[in-house]
């Protein structure tokens, strides 16, 4: 019987820096697969959906006493009796961290999928970049760089990673401040408390997190069967099942109750939490945390509890 | 192993099973490997494995299966047999074994089988050949020396059959055949019973001087035999014999069983002690007694047990006369006629040679029969009357019809119901106002009381009764106008019975109804047998086809195939294979032909004396089983079941979802297969060879339609014979669409003749005579169909007087002496012979001018109806001396042998037209003959 899932790269667990070597290796290609992902995506960045300094129109409004009478758009007033002043959209530059998972696990790529769940993060963190570069956001990896703004943020991003070397496991979080949109694409495999406790600095802080989980199809269906020896990619332990087919139910049931949590905690902090399959489209994540990004939400929310 | 009946043909295997504690080490270390996946969410999967263990060891029950397998694997090595028995003493250069298959052997004959297979074993394993005899064979049955696998085959295709053993001719042969295996061992396996002869059959047996005897006996031998069951007045009496060695008082059931084989009756005969003969009633009704197809003593199950009656136990003689003349011209006007046939089918008719009734009646009273029917006779002589009187006085009984002779004459007391009124009265007619007369509703005092009356009989002429006060007890039957139709009344132990209408249609049309059957029936019924008949040499001679046998273990069966009809009344014919005991005749009427006799008695057979060391053995069944097969059939099994238990562990069958348990049943059904092939593996196959000596000349014999001629012995006319009808199977490839094959020389004294239509006899008067049984041979080929063509090739060697013959004449007619000739005649102008093939005027061979001799066809007296000839029959005989074989005789080149005489090449060639007309009518019959009617045929057909 084939085997179900391999680690795509077979790296030692410790050899992190010649993985990121590897990485540094893949970003060109990932690059262009996220310009390509991106160029899927309703192209273009929406404002803030307010009035203010922008270039954009927003709406026309009546004139009220007392505003500059260099705000008045005469060609829309002269259509009829009252006057209109036209208000445009206030665009801000806005800072986005980007984060893609560097852990082992994350080279997991089973049969049905058609790229390792690392690949699929980079693909997906690159492609925002492009797109907050293109809408003129400014972006920054924790850790890695400063917040910058340039139209090819993306490049910029993928040098630096190619660069970076060594990436820590978890990300630096003490640059982020309030009103900073945090996009950590990760497999969140580890317990559920670890995970709430280090994203809980950015509930604190007042940013809003975007957490995309990246997921193999096997992770979730568990198709093994039989006398199974599985192997922890992180740890390098391992576990035997006599008849692995009969643990599935169980595991299934306590896979999707971490995920469940996860995303009830993400929903009540006002965050997004996007689920990408490694067998699906990279685009459809894409879509899916722009809509998060571009919808109004409570910055203000903060930490509720 | 004294406590388990178990050995080992190599006991130093079993230390192998020291080595499974090794085994068990290797086993327990080494799991089935898994399957290794990597897999990140392990932390989740984890907290799910957590309530199984990892089994790092195989599973216990894996490792005992396995540890059991290779325990059986050896155990099978080493060679176990269960219940293991003590080899026999093999000495000697062969072994004869002389087997009883007849009756007695019956009940015991699978012990008797599993001994004699395991002395052919023993006789195998020391490579001696076996030399195997029955006692109740055919006598010309194989004997061997055998190899011991056509022994063995030939044991098991041996059945008991029910007749006695023939010891003395079997042993002779087994001596005989003795000469050849010198030294060898004789084993016999006896089946208890003495028999005649038995001295000098087993001193002939062991005159060889055997290396070793091994004597068999059965430790019981077939405890009762019937040996008389006889219908008598109050029940049936059964008479029973037991082997005298069996003294003590016993009582045995016997069931009486009817043709359909259901039990109709019981009975107990009992055996006092110490005596060897019991006796037991029957008794059952009259009615039920002539319902008794078989008697069987319950608990036996061999033919000595069993008595099948035929009609002499319940079928009566009755005697028949009549005084008037038998005119074979109006037979439906005899007065006998009616009777005869109403009577034939239930009873046996005895009819005086003599037409004088003073003798006729001590004729008849002589058969004793048991009841007398006499149509129309008026006066008795006197010392008839006074013979017939005592014969029913003794409990005969007289049925009269009365009649013109009976009318006329006076009364007689002693041997009529009534007295009668002399002369006649006539009802009906064209001078009377009297109706005919029918017959009313039958009186409940007679016989016939539960017959429905008969309407559509009707008397127009009757005798009358004088009225007396008794006149209506003695009626059984009465007309409408109250006169009696029948009469009867009882004289002594005898009744005399007078129907008061004549036996023919005449008086009335009652004998040719069917309630006329009825009351004869009823009649016959109520009479006895007046003792039993001894076989006369005179008596009438039939043969009697078998059917319905009684088979070695008691049971009626069909006849065997060897089973030859039965020839009665030539004195007691002795129970053969040729003539087991059963039922002869047909399903109207059988003769009983039973195993034991009246006078036979059952003694235990004594161990003669033996001058060769004697080893005793009882007849066992065969309970060695050798262990080996089974052991590794099981181990292969539990290989199975590790196969499968492996694969399920490895979760070949699971995880297939929906799969999973068609896997399961596919998985049972391999096991349930596997299973079964070990089964059907282990069973033997026996198949018995029922090829015999000489078939290979038989199928050659048949394969090809081949032309005969009988060897003489003196080889030039043989090979002229041989050349002849070489040239004229050449001929007829030539002219005919028939191939014969290579002529066949007959020795008609041995060869089967039956697979040759023509067998051509050239008589050589220096020849020595044929015995009398290959003449017979002849004369039964004759009767079945074939034909011989006899050639005396004397045509010109006879002399000027008509009544001289030469030598060839005459050995032909001291021939033809012994053979049953039909009439012969020359081949008239149309006979079939004379346009089979050619038309041809005459027969030449390589002379000209004798006629060919035939049989005379059925119209010779009257020539005029010649040319449509009836009748199928081909000539079973053909005489020339016109050397038919000297004429058609060609060399291997093709070139005639002989000058004709004259030489004339056309006599040659009608000569050889004449070979074919002979082999055509031989083959085709009087196809020809019928060829004459085609244009009356086609006529009639309108064309």
């Amino acid at each position: 019987m084939a085997r179900i899932g391999a680690a795509s790269p077979p790296v030692g667990t410790k050899d992190a820096l010649a993985r990121a070597r590897q990485r540094a290796f893949l970003v060109p290609d990932l690059l262009i697969e996220a310009r390509r992902v991106v160029n899927t995506v309703i192209s273009g960045w929406h404002g803030r959906r307010k009035r203010g300094i922008g270039e954009n129109f927003w709406q026309f409004r009546p004139y009220v006493e007392g505003e500059s009478l260099s705000r008045i758009d005469w060609r829309r007033s002269a259509r009829d009796d009252h006057i209109y002043v036209r208000d445009r959209e206030w665009e801000a530059a806005h800072t986005v961290w980007l984060w893609a998972d560097p852990s082992p696990s994350m080279l997991y790529q089973s049969r049905t999928a058609s790229v390792s769940k690392e690949s699929r993060a980079l693909v997906l963190v690159l492609a925002l970049a492009e797109l907050l570069s293109r809408g003129g956001e400014r972006i920054a990896w924790p850790g890695l760089t400063d917040p910058f703004t340039a139209r090819n943020g993306a490049e910029r991003l993928a040098a630096h990673l190619t660069h970076a070397g060594a990436l820590p496991h978890r990300p630096d979080l003490a640059a982020v401040r309030r009103f900073s949109d945090v996009v950590i694409a990760s497999d969140f495999l580890d317990p559920v408390e670890e995970t709430k406790e280090w994203l809980d600095t950015l509930a604190r802080r007042g940013a809003r997190a975007h957490l995309i989980e990246i997921a193999d199809p096997a992770e979730e269906s568990f198709p093994y069967s039989g006398r199974t020896e599985f192997t922890d990619p992180e740890t390098g332990e391992k576990l035997t099942a006599g008849r692995a087919e009969q643990l599935g139910a169980d595991y299934r049931l306590l896979y999707s109750a971490r995920r469940e949590e996860l995303a009830a905690w993400c929903k009540r902090l006002g965050w997004s939490y996007t689920v990408n399959h490694t067998d699906r489209l990279a685009s459809e994540a894409l879509v899916q945390v722009h809509m998060a990004m571009s919808a109004e939400s409570g910055y203000a929310s903060g930490v509720r509890a | 192993m004294s406590w388990l009946p178990l050995s080992f043909g190599f006991p130093a295997i079993l230390w192998g099973l020291l080595a499974l504690p090794v085994i068990w080490w290797l086993l327990r270390l080494t799991p089935p490997k898994p399957e290794t996946e990597v897999f990140p969410p392990l932390k989740i999967l984890a907290r799910v494995l957590r309530r199984e263990e990892t089994p790092r060891q195989s599973p216990w029950w894996l490792t005992l299966l396995r540890l059991l397998m290779a325990a059986l694997v050896v155990m099978a090595l080493a060679e176990p047999v269960f219940n293991p028995r003590e080899k026999l003493p093999a000495a000697g250069s062969g072994l004869a074994l002389v087997v009883d298959n007849g009756w007695a052997a019956s009940p015991d004959w699978e012990r008797h089988v599993a001994t004699a297979e395991r002395l052919i074993d023993d006789a195998a394993a020391s490579g001696q050949r076996v030399l195997l005899a029955f006692t109740a064979e055919k006598p010309n049955a194989d004997i061997g020396p055998f190899d011991a696998k056509a022994a063995r085959d030939k044991l098991r295709a041996t059945k008991p059959r029910p007749i006695p053993t023939d010891r003395p001719s079997v042993y002779a042969r087994v001596a005989a055949a003795l000469d050849t295996m010198p030294g060898a061992s004789i084993a016999v396996l006896a089946d208890g019973l003495a028999a005649q002869g038995d001295d000098a059959a087993f001193g002939t047996l062991f005159s060889k001087g055997p290396a070793s005897v091994i004597w068999a006996m059965p430790d019981r031998i077939a405890t009762a035999g019937l040996t008389k069951a006889e219908n008598q007045l109050d029940g049936f009496a059964l008479t029973a014999v037991r082997p005298s060695s069996d003294a003590t008082p016993r009582q045995v059931t016997a069931g009486a069983f009817d043709d359909k084989g259901r039990r109709i009756a019981d009975a107990a005969i009992t055996f006092g002690a110490g005596a060897a003969v019991g006796t037991g009633l029957m008794k059952v009704p009259f009615e039920l007694r002539n319902d008794f197809a078989a008697i069987r003593i319950d608990g036996e199950n061999h033919a000595g047990a069993v008595r099948v009656l035929d009609e002499s136990s319940k079928r009566r003689r009755v005697g028949l006369i009549s005084q008037a003349e038998s005119d074979q011209a109006q037979p439906l006007l005899a007065p006998l006629y009616y009777i005869r046939r109403a009577l034939s089918p239930f009873a046996d008719l005895v009819e005086p040679q003599s037409r004088d009734i003073a003798d006729a009646i001590p004729q008849l009273l002589e058969q004793k029969p048991a009841m007398i029917v006499m149509a129309d006779i008026g006066n008795i002589p006197e010392p008839a009357h006074q013979k017939l009187v005592e014969w029913v006085n003794n409990g005969g009984l007289l049925v009269r019809f009365a009649g013109s002779r009976l009318a006329a004459a006076g009364n007689d007391d002693d041997l009529l119901p009534v007295r009668l009124r002399t002369g006649e009265r006539s009802l009906g007619g064209a001078m009377s106002w009297t109706e005919p007369q029918p017959v009313t509703e039958f009186p409940k005092t007679g016989p016939f009381s539960d017959l429905a009356p008969p309407s559509e009989v009707t008397v127009s002429r009757q005798v009358l009764a004088e009225p007396t006060a008794d006149l209506g007890e003695r009626t059984w039957a009465n007309l409408a106008d109250g006169t009696p139709l029948v009469t009867g009344a009882r004289r002594e132990k005898g009744t005399v019975v007078l129907f008061h209408t004549a036996p023919e249609a005449t008086w009335s049309n009652l004998p040719i109804s069917g309630t006329f059957v009825e009351m004869l029936r009823r009649l016959v019924q109520m009479s006895r047998n007046q003792g039993s008949l001894a076989a006369s040499a005179e008596g009438q001679v039939a043969s009697l086809a078998p059917y319905r046998m009684i088979a070695a273990d008691g049971t009626l069966v069909p006849p065997p195939a060897d089973a030859r009809p039965l020839t009665v009344g030539r004195g007691p014919v002795p129970v053969t294979i040729e003539n087991p005991p059963g039922l002869y005749g047909s399903e109207d009427g059988v003769v009983a032909h039973n195993l034991l006799g009246a006078d036979a008695t059952l003694a235990p057979l004594a161990r003669p004396r033996i001058a060769a060391p004697v080893t005793e053995m009882r007849y066992a069944l065969n309970e060695t089983h050798d262990l080996k097969g089974p052991l590794v059939a099981a181990a292969l099994a539990l290989m199975l079941l590790d196969t499968l238990a492996v694969f399920w562990l490895g979760g070949m069958f699971a995880g297939r979802g929906r799969r999973d348990a068609a896997a399961r049943g596919a998985g049972a059904a391999v096991v349930l297969l596997a299973a079964g092939a070990l089964f059907f593996a282990s069973a033997p196959h026996a198949r018995a060879d029922d090829s015999k000596p000489g078939d290979d000349q038989a199928i050659e014999a048949v394969s090809k339609t081949r032309l005969a001629y009988v060897i003489t012995g003196d080889a030039s006319v043989d090979a002229i014979s041989r050349a002849g009808l070489d040239g004229l199977s050449r001929f007829l490839v030539d002219k005919t669409a028939l191939e014969p094959g290579k002529p066949a020389g007959v020795d008609i004294a041995r060869d089967e003749l039956a697979f040759y239509p023509l067998i051509y006899w050239p008589i050589d008067p220096k020849a020595a005579m044929p015995s009398q049984e290959a003449i017979a041979r002849i004369d039964a080929y004759m009767q079945q169909g074939g034909t011989v063509l006899f050639d005396t090739r004397d045509q010109y060697a006879g002399g000027i007087d008509a009544n001289s013959a030469s030598p060839a004449t005459q050995r032909l007619r001291d021939i033809l002496a012994n053979l049953n000739v039909p009439p012969l005649e020359p081949v008239p102008s149309d006979h079939v012979l004379t346009k089979s093939f050619y038309i041809l005027p005459e027969f030449p061979g390589r002379f000209n001018g004798s006629p060919l001799w035939v049989e005379a066809s059925l119209e010779a007296a009257n020539p005029e109806h010649r040319p449509v000839r009836t009748g199928d029959g081909v000539t079973p005989i053909m005489i020339t001396a016109n050397d038919f074989a000297g004429a058609w005789a060609v060399d291997a080149n093709g070139d005639p042998m002989f000058p004709t005489v004259p030489s004339d090449p056309m006599q040659r060639l009608y000569a050889y037209r004449v070979g074919v007309n002979i082999v055509m009518y031989m083959l085709t019959g009087n196809y020809k003959s019928d060829q004459v009617h085609v244009p009356a045929l086609l006529e009639r057909l309108g064309q």
